[in-house]
């Protein structure tokens, strides 16, 4: 019986390769399996060489004469396997770190994107402030952008001088980040569509300018209280959603310049590209939510929270321009190779 | 891409070892439900991780604890409803819960597990992928408006319109969904038939199966006992009828038992080394009848037909009809079993 005598002589290798992996994929280890014959550097040897000799069996599954069914079974076994060898990386949390504060700055500064959609966001923002002040020259502006309810509800929520409990901080915390990142988030993921993530940010911009401009007027009673709420957490938060729509907006830009790669290459690239982006923005957003929650609305003397308005600043410049700015070794590198080229020719 | 693969779901990885093995493609029909349950699991992960939270915070003081307790669903909310599928996918190698019941995983393109960063992607832009959305309040007005159904149609299209079926999300982080099963169906290792071992002495003995041949062989054995005994006939039909005249057997012969021997000749006959002196095959299950056209023509054991004269016609219908096999037979035979067939004999024996 010609295979059934290969089937027995490989199948055990087979079933116990199986069993490691039924091990692994439960619980990464080889410990449990085969009755804790194997574990540790043992373990994965065994491993290793059952994985290596069902590799052979597949290679040499044509001149083995192995019917489809066992081919398949094979493919999918070594696929298994593969899997396991290969396993996909843990979250690394110093890799992050490095993201954060090296990549991420770095992107930033140069990514042309983030340029386009702070200079979108912040200037539809300005304008509709300034459309929204001007009741005399645009009438009915803010209430046509923000709504005649959203307004009402925002000068009536100032209307009292800031004072809020520890437990409205903690909530309320918690509120903004499941929010505004969420909000953030989304705006990113359509970026892969650009229109949409454009109409997330452009919508944002104009609504609130159109409430910072309606409070701005000098009729407006509570407008006093609500700059006084806003300024601590605006250097985080407004950057932070330019950040979001800009890393947006470097996905969606792969569909189409895509600098000599295929198309799916280049998508996948710059989305590669756009993580660190959109990581800068959440950590903003998250810095954002906490001062929101618990510096803007306490009872804090206005000047403590203008002194974090400047401080904010000054760390988001720094993060921006100091840890972002090219390295200037990298730069100079590739010139001196394109030297060593020259005199090489 | 060849014209071969055009209509696979398969796609081919390389190892490091060097092998290439092929991976099967989790189509739109499998990723649905896996990200239906995994939405149900979301909730459900909501809810336990909240309900003792709650609970804990009933027996304790309410007003201290309170503000936590709701800052703490925002988030628990937010982080599980964002960032599930990502965490799932790199702790369990490219699996949820979902894609776990479904048998799925997702891998990067090239065969390597998905790394953090795809996997946050991928989930990521799922809000792209299920757009557009459609509001509930077109159908029913009295349904506010905020409550939509995302139709996921560019996901859908997406998958259609690439050639490993990613949605835009797999797109940008370089990943592919691909089926991940476990169950394997062992080979036909030993025939059941009685007849096969016996008519496979009959085959010439430089009778050569070639590789396709043997694939084709192989395929048809292992689904056979699928197929109803009429559809066997008709396709083994087709591949048995030009082998006929090639290894000088009768025409009415049972197609699929022919396949099922030629099968046997293939994969599991013992070695030709042996062939001479190799153990005595039963020939009594074929009741002393002679596959081949013409009787004198045999060019094996011809030791082995010394009584057959005799009881040729009834040994014609073994081969021919039903036997206690329950194998499938000739579809003329089927109407006249005992006698009829005499007249096919009558050629033969002439």
């Amino acid at each position: 019986m010609r295979i059934a005598q290969k089937m027995k002589d490989r199948q055990p290798q087979w079933e116990e390769l199986e069993k490691l992996c039924d091990a692994m994929e439960l619980g990464g280890k080889t410990n449990r399996a085969v009755g804790g014959q194997y574990s540790g550097a043992e373990g994965i040897a065994r491993f290793a060489s059952l994985y290596r000799s069902a590799c052979a069996d597949l290679a040499l599954a044509d001149a083995y004469q192995l019917p489809p069914a066992t081919v398949a079974y094979l493919h999918r076994l070594v696929a298994r396997a593969h899997n396991q060898l290969y396993r996909a990386n843990r979250i690394n949390p110093r890799r992050w770190l490095d993201i954060l504060f090296s990549e991420a700055p770095k992107r930033i500064f140069q990514d042309p994107c983030v340029r386009i959609s702070s200079v979108v966001f912040f200037g539809l923002f300005c304008l509709s402030m300034y459309f929204a002040f001007q009741e005399n020259q645009f009438p009915g502006y803010a209430e046509i952008m923000a709504g005649d309810q959203a307004l009402q509800q925002a000068e009536a929520s100032f209307e009292d001088p800031l004072d809020a409990g520890f437990g409205h901080y903690v909530t309320m915390s918690g509120f903004y980040i499941q929010h505004n990142t969420g909000i953030g988030l989304r705006c990113f993921a359509w970026g892969i569509l650009i229109i949409p993530c454009l109409y997330v940010l452009a919508s944002n911009a104009i609504q609130l300018g159109a409430v910072f401009g309606y409070m701005a007027r000098s009729e407006t009673s509570s407008g006093d209280h609500f700059f006084e709420f806003v300024t601590a957490h605006g250097p985080f938060e407004l950057p932070a959603i330019a950040l979001a729509a800009g890393a947006g907006f470097r996905l969606g830009v792969g569909l189409f310049a895509t600098a000599g790669l295929t198309r799916w290459d280049s998508v996948r690239e710059n989305a590669s590209r756009a993580v660190p982006i959109m990581s800068a923005s959440a950590m903003l957003f998250v810095l954002a939510a906490f001062t929101e929650g618990f510096l803007s609305p306490s009872p804090a003397p206005y000047v403590i929270k203008v002194m974090w308005a400047i401080f904010s600043s000054g760390l988001i410049s720094f993060y921006f321009v100091i840890l972002g700015f090219p390295d200037l070794k990298e730069l100079s590198v590739p010139s001196g190779n394109q030297e060593e080229d020259w005199d090489a020719a | 891409m060849s014209g071969k693969r055009a209509l696979d779901t398969t796609i081919e990885v390389v190892t490091p070892e060097n092998i290439a093995f092929d991976y099967q493609l989790a189509g739109p029909f499998r990723r649905l439900p896996a990200f239906l349950m995994d939405f149900v699991v979301r909730w459900c992960l909501i809810v336990l991780i909240l309900l003792p939270l709650y609970l804990s915070g009933l027996f304790l003081n309410v007003f201290a604890f309170g503000p936590f307790l709701i800052a703490a669903t925002f988030l628990i909310y937010f982080v599980i409803s964002w960032f599930y599928g990502t965490l799932m996918e790199t702790y369990f190698n490219g699996r949820t819960v979902g894609k776990w019941i479904t048998g799925i995983r997702v891998i990067e393109v090239d065969g390597r597990p998905v790394t953090g960063r795809g996997a946050l992607l991928r989930n990521l832009l799922r809000i792209a992928d299920l757009a557009p959305m459609y509001a509930i309040s077109n159908v029913s007005p009295d349904v506010p408006p905020i409550y939509m159904i995302p139709t996921g149609m560019v996901a859908l299209l997406s998958m259609l319109l690439t050639r490993r079926m990613q949605r835009l999300g797999d797109l940008a982080a370089g990943t592919m969904v691909v089926i991940d099963e476990k169950r394997w169906r062992a080979p036909v290792d030993s025939v059941d038939d009685p007849r096969v071992p016996a008519l496979a002495t009959y085959l010439p003995l430089d009778l050569r199966i070639s590789r396709s041949l043997a694939r084709a062989l192989a395929v048809y054995v292992e689904r056979r006992s699928q197929l109803t005994p009429t559809r066997r006939r008709r396709i083994a039909k087709h591949l048995i009828d030009p082998m006929l005249d090639e290894i000088n057997f009768r025409p009415d012969i049972d197609p699929d038992l022919m396949m099922y021997t030629l099968y046997y000749h293939a994969f599991l006959k013992p070695d030709r080394s042996g062939d001479l002196h190799q153990e005595e095959v039963d020939l009594s299950s074929l009741r002393g009848s002679s596959p081949l056209r013409h009787t004198v023509q045999l060019r094996t054991g011809e030791n082995r037909d010394s009584g057959f004269e005799n009881e040729e016609t009834e040994g014609a219908a073994v081969l021919a009809a039903q036997s206690s096999g329950g194998h499938g037979f000739l579809e003329k035979a089927s109407g006249h079993l005992g006698d009829a067939d005499l007249t096919d004999e009558a050629e033969i024996s002439g």
